[in-house]
């Protein structure tokens, strides 16, 4: 359970429960703001499908975690760590603890409930940073690094978890088209300046030079994830300059757009669960 | 609008590349060892009743163990890691030494994030 192809499969199911957690969380964020005024079918299943994806991926991450913690050899030793992972380890309260809260935003949502769903997803969101290194660090640097992990997930769960609903939006309201995508690229870029800040900040802390971007595991992925992130930046200014000033005209090649935009944002959120399984190069050798 | 995306995409990429590249500060994420009582390496007169494990970050005790073997390679410890109250980045293990000699503590951790490490130190008790 402590191999290179168990630790890629506990990130995969990070990465996509993340991805699931943040489309629900987006989709009705999306509803609570963008589209309070308007009926988008299809939305309610949009988010529970995003709950979903996060149960499922949920629970393999929960097994796969439990393994590693207990260095299970069977299924019998994974049954029997499950009752101490969620009794005495942050993870396990943590992870059960935020599927709650999705589970009740989801049924708030379909009660059209839309901005106290929004809220309560909103602190499952932010609940994610209490598992990784500044929720488990002390003194200032981890204040530091939980702060930072706070704003980077937040504003990649409004501005990744609400592409699903975007485009869900712009298929089904081609009049609406226009208006939306003008509401929504502000947002987005309030959201790319604080992600690009907060990587800084977390790549400054956390890797312990810049050749470790090509010397180690983390850093590889660290890099990935930037070019990525790129490629997702690139592809909202093509949106927001070129596709949205020529809608309604530009619709299909807009959608096409962020149809590529959703997937390349899975694939960071999965790059993300990786590199949270990682051993930063910051302290790569200590005993 | 041709060089206003060129811009707006120089910026970005700009942004990316500068958090990649600027020099960065080191940090201790996950639990390693930061201090222990006795100390490592350390050589004291009187055996402790016990040891106490500082790392860098909380730990989850049920999933840390400690060994710690004597001169004659018998495990000393009487017991599994105990928190201490209101530090849980702490744990501290009873032992019960009888002999001088080099005692090795081997540790495993988990951190409240999630990771596991390890790691040794000895200390000397001394006649």
């Amino acid at each position: 359970m402590d191999s290179p192809a168990w630790l890629v499969l506990r990130g995969l199911c990070r990465g996509l429960h993340l991805a699931g957690y943040f489309s629900t969380f987006g989709t009705t964020f999306l509803a609570a703001t963008l589209l309070r005024r308007r009926n988008v079918p299809g939305l309610t299943r949009l988010a529970w499908a995003g709950f979903a994806l996060a149960l499922i991926a949920g629970v393999g991450w929960f097994l796969l975690q439990t393994a590693y913690f207990a260095s299970a050899q069977s299924w019998a030793d994974i049954i029997n760590a499950i009752p101490t992972v969620v009794e005495y380890t942050r993870f396990g309260a943590l992870l059960l603890g935020r599927m709650a809260v999705l589970l009740l935003a989801a049924l708030l949502f379909q009660r059209n409930l839309r901005l106290p769903a929004a809220l309560l997803a909103l602190g499952g969101v932010l609940a994610e940073s209490w598992l990784g290194h500044g929720g488990a660090m002390e003194g200032g640097t981890g204040a530091l690094l939980l702060a930072v992990s706070l704003m980077h997930v937040a504003a990649a769960a409004i501005w990744l978890g609400g592409l699903p609903g975007l485009y869900l939006a712009l298929k089904t309201l081609p009049e609406a088209a226009a208006p939306l995508a003008l509401a929504f690229s502000p947002m987005g870029m309030i959201c790319v300046a604080a992600l690009l800040l907060t990587a800084f900040v977390q790549y400054w802390v956390l890797i312990g030079a810049p050749g470790a971007l090509v010397t180690t595991a983390y850093g590889a992925v660290a890099l990935a994830k930037m070019l990525l992130l790129a490629s997702l930046i690139a592809l909202a200014v093509l949106n927001r300059v070129r596709f949205t000033p020529a809608l309604p005209s530009s619709r299909a090649a807009f959608l096409r757009s962020i149809g590529a935009e959703i997937v390349l944002g899975l694939v960071v959120l999965i790059a993300a669960g990786l590199i949270l399984q990682l051993e930063p190069p910051a302290m790569a050798g200590m005993s | 609008m041709g060089k206003t995306v060129t811009r707006a995409l120089r910026y970005a990429l700009g942004g990316v590349a500068l958090s990649a590249l600027l020099a960065p500060a080191p940090a201790f994420a996950h639990a390693f060892l930061k201090s222990a009582e006795p100390g490592v390496g350390a050589v004291v007169a009187t055996p402790p009743a016990q040891l106490l494990l500082t790392y860098t970050e909380g730990l989850s005790l049920p999933f840390c163990t400690v060994t710690v073997k004597g001169p004659d390679g018998k495990a000393v410890q009487t017991g599994k890691p105990q928190p201490v109250p209101g530090h849980e980045e702490e744990m501290s293990v009873p032992v019960h030494i009888a002999a001088p000699g080099k005692y090795t503590v081997t540790w495993h951790a988990l951190s409240d994030d999630g990771h596991k490490t390890k790691g040794s130190f000895s200390f000397t008790i001394t006649p």
